[in-house]
């Protein structure tokens, strides 16, 4: 199996590096026959990493220890489960799903530009296995997943036992669906500038593309927080570790992305940005795995550590400057007469979106980057944590909140200040009136206030616009629920972005009041005793013994009472993994929409338990909001399956 | 107009307001404690404050900070304290002076840039050159 695999790796890069050839011969001679040629090489690159995959997860299944990564990365003890996602557990694997996802991309990408962008695909192809065959180079030298050992061990060294969860298990696939996205944008930004072919084609070609990288990334940042929030035990979803940053930088700026387009769809504008904020959001994906996967930060992703670092700074470094210096020597055919009706305009309201976006990333980066920097200048390796970004992201991640608001209400092209003012009116009012409410309530943490008023104030505008669609419908003699129907069903890309908005904000709500209302106590507790937080009264039964296929530990047992009327019982527990003697926590936690009870048991002294009891307010509205997420993300994008839109010329066409 | 304007003009200074009184409205001494514990590192952890770890360490630490609370200490005295025993290393995000400071204002400074730039670009886009000018 370890032969086939490497065969099939090398295979396909043989196959990547004839299919840029091919194209770039079919390009040069105008020549068909070679150009599908190069397709096929893409669709065979594909196949063989597909082989490759298969051979390594087959491996893993069978715990094939003569495969080095197999017994470094799973163990007899393993269940199936988790020796398949052995597979992306370390370096190698992870790398080899890299290189998979974006074969299968690619062959995807030529299958449905078969007849489109005939003049842009042979650089596309160029661009898609130029990316893959730095992975594959790097799959076949220093991260070989396939390499022998010469003496089997009789078991294998397990996977990392953080790792064993089904949040784990979804969370690495996630992220790289999202991540290798990027690259398929980016490659048709680059055809679109090496042939000069300008024009909106690219970006319709690649927009449900943005948009899928955008979701993935962000469903995967969510399960990662799930799987943090339940299995690392610190009553938190989000450490701003540095992995987490590196998938942030390139959301933050792809989100900045697919609203910048639609200015570029709609007016022919902003081509430049558009083209610059793609090849930097590709450039974060690759900096983000090099982060990930070079130990070049302490982190609790420190498991993932190897040194292959420079190799992939320098691959960053000339992707970047021959990117951009092919943008610069092309600024002179991407100047165009630029008129706007108005700043006071969506498109203004748009700019202003991006440079606070931008502007949010930049914060990551300085934080993700400076302690680099600073060990490099100073010899003192400066930490950048929590209370660096509450003070420099989360104001302009504030500005970013209200401009969502402020954007939703200006239609395109023209807006006139008496207008805007009686549209923003009822929104500012209902918001400020509720910020008052929440201040008599006790809500008195100055981020988390302002979040809260911010969030109603685009809650309402939202909701307004969908009001002022429907009425327009009900005019005709549609019922409610079937107006707002048409509504998603006629415009799915702006009704589909406003239900991402509104799940958006049930997020935000969840990270205002669980990071600034959260309660905690630290207590010490003998069997019989109680500690009451809240409307919560625990009590402590006793503590037990624990053990399960893996592992081994201590439990204790609360009751959960609420008035005097019990409602569950409680474990949290310190356990040891039996094959790797790594201490792990299990966190007691009993979710509800209003609330999340957080039990940690921090210590064990004779007959007396320390315990860390948390009450999280409203976490659950982040998991539910990425679930309304999801459906707008849906309703975005599924129509664009069925029919190629063409990009909308009437820039008046929108709201009357 | 001007007087729907003034009125949302209004509302804004009422919100800043209550904003500012809630910041400086009482806190109970284990918010102080979190307070401080949040900008402390846990030595024997990895990416955790002082005050989310359940480790005994930072347990400690944390009964050390409320003990020099209630003994009058300043928070800076308390971090001044804590940097003296374990190094720079242990404030969970860098002091606002030196080669720190570039952190602390660079995104700022993108943000204001960018903002310039984008009032730049609208201006030029509202107002096109005339046939006259040049370029």
């Amino acid at each position: 199996m370890s032969d086939l695999g490497a065969f099939a790796i090398r295979a396909s890069l043989v196959v990547a590096l004839y299919a840029i050839a091919a194209a770039l011969i079919g390009a040069r001679l105008r020549d068909e026959r070679f150009l599908t040629s190069g397709r096929r090489g893409v669709l065979a690159a594909a196949a063989f990493l597909t082989l490759a995959s298969v051979a390594l997860i087959w491996s893993l299944v069978a715990a094939d220890f003569s495969i080095l990564y197999v017994a470094q990365n799973t163990s007899l003890a393993t269940p199936l489960f988790y020796r398949i996602s052995g597979f992306w557990g370390n370096m190698d694997g992870s790398l080899l799903l890299w290189a998979w996802v974006l074969s299968a991309y690619s062959a995807i990408v030529v299958l449905t530009n078969r007849s489109r962008n005939a003049i842009l695909m042979p650089y596309v192809i160029t661009v898609l296995m130029g990316v893959l065959a730095f992975f594959l180079v790097l799959l076949t030298t220093a991260a070989d997943p396939f390499t022998r050992l010469q003496v089997p061990p009789p078991d294998g060294g397990g996977l990392n036992p953080l790792l064993e969860d089904p949040g784990m298990f979804f969370h690495p696939p996630t992220l790289y669906l999202g991540y290798v996205a990027l690259t398929v944008p980016f490659a048709f930004a680059v055809a679109a500038l090496l042939t000069g072919h300008l024009g909106p084609e690219w970006i319709t070609s690649t927009r449900r593309w943005a948009l899928v990288a955008w979701y993935f990334m962000g469903l995967g940042l969510v399960i990662g927080g799930w799987w943090a929030y339940h299995v690392l035990g610190w009553g938190g979803y989000w450490g701003w570790d540095p992995v987490e940053n590196s998938v942030l930088m390139p959301w933050l700026v792809v989100t900045a992305y697919i609203h910048s387009v639609m200015v570029q769809e709609r007016r022919g504008m902003l081509k430049v940005w558009n083209l610059a904020l793609i090849i930097l959001a590709f450039g974060l994906s690759i900096f983000g795995t090099f982060l990930t996967r070079s130990g070049v930060v302490s982190s609790v992703h420190s498991f993932a550590r190897s040194s292959i670092g420079p190799v992939f700074v320098a691959f960053l470094m000339a992707a970047m400057l021959s990117a951009f210096a092919l943008l610069l020597a092309r600024m002179g055919r991407l100047q165009e007469a630029h008129h706007l009706e108005s700043a006071l305009s969506r498109e203004g309201a748009f700019l202003f979106n991006n440079v606070a976006l931008v502007a949010a990333a930049a914060a990551v980066f300085f934080g993700t980057t400076f302690p680099m920097l600073s060990e490099a200048v100073r010899g003192v390796r400066m930490l950048v944590g929590p209370p660096y970004y509450n003070q420099v992201f989360v104001p302009i991640a504030l500005l970013v909140l209200l401009l969502m608001g402020v954007g939703t209400s200006i239609p395109w092209v023209e807006e006139t200040l008496p207008r805007l003012g009686r549209h923003l009116a009822l929104a500012a009012t209902l918001a400020g009136a509720g910020g008052v409410v929440l201040l008599v309530f006790g809500v008195r943490k100055p981020a988390a206030l302002s979040s809260f008023i911010l969030v109603m104030f685009v809650a309402v505008v939202t909701l307004a616009e969908f009001a002022r669609g429907t009425r327009g419908r009900r005019r005709i003699g549609e019922s409610v629920p079937r107006a707002v129907y048409s509504l998603l069903r006629v415009n799915p890309q702006r009704y589909g972005g406003y239900v991402v908005h509104v799940g958006g904000l049930m997020m935000v709500v969840g990270i205002a009041a669980s990071s600034g209302l959260s309660r905690q106590i630290d207590t010490t507790l003998a069997p019989g005793e109680e500690v009451r937080i809240g409307r919560y009264m625990l009590s402590l039964q006793g503590v037990l013994p624990y053990r399960d296929s893996t592992r081994i530990g201590i439990a204790v047992q609360l009751t959960v009472s609420n008035a005097g009327q019990v409602l569950g019982v409680l474990q949290a527990g310190k356990v040891v993994h039996v094959a790797s003697q790594q201490p792990l926590n299990l966190v007691g936690i009993r979710s509800t929409p209003r609330d999340d009870l957080y039990v940690i048991l921090a210590g064990v002294a004779p007959r007396k338990v320390r315990l860390q009891v948390l009450l999280n307010p409203l976490v659950f509205w982040i998991w539910t909001g990425m679930g309304v997420i999801t459906l707008g993300t849906l309703i975005a994008v599924l129509p664009e399956l069925r029919r190629t839109r063409r990009p909308v010329v009437n820039p008046a066409a929108e709201r009357s | 107009m001007t007087q729907r304007f003034l009125k949302l003009a209004a509302y804004v200074v009422a919100v800043a307001a209550l904003l500012a009184g809630a910041a400086v409205s009482a806190q109970t001494i284990d918010d102080r404690v979190r307070d401080i514990a949040r900008q402390l590192m846990c030595p024997v952890c990895e990416g955790q404050t002082v005050a989310e770890s359940s480790s005994e360490l930072a347990e400690q630490m944390r009964a050390v900070i409320r003990e020099q609370l209630e003994g009058g200490q300043h928070p800076e005295q308390i971090l001044d304290y804590f940097v003296g025993r374990y190094g720079e290393s242990i404030l969970a995000a860098p002091p606002k002076r030196g080669l720190n400071l570039l952190v602390w204002i660079g995104p700022f400074a993108v943000l204001l840039g960018g903002v310039g730039l984008a009032v730049r670009t609208l201006r030029r886009w509202t107002h096109p050159p005339l046939p006259g000018d040049a370029g």
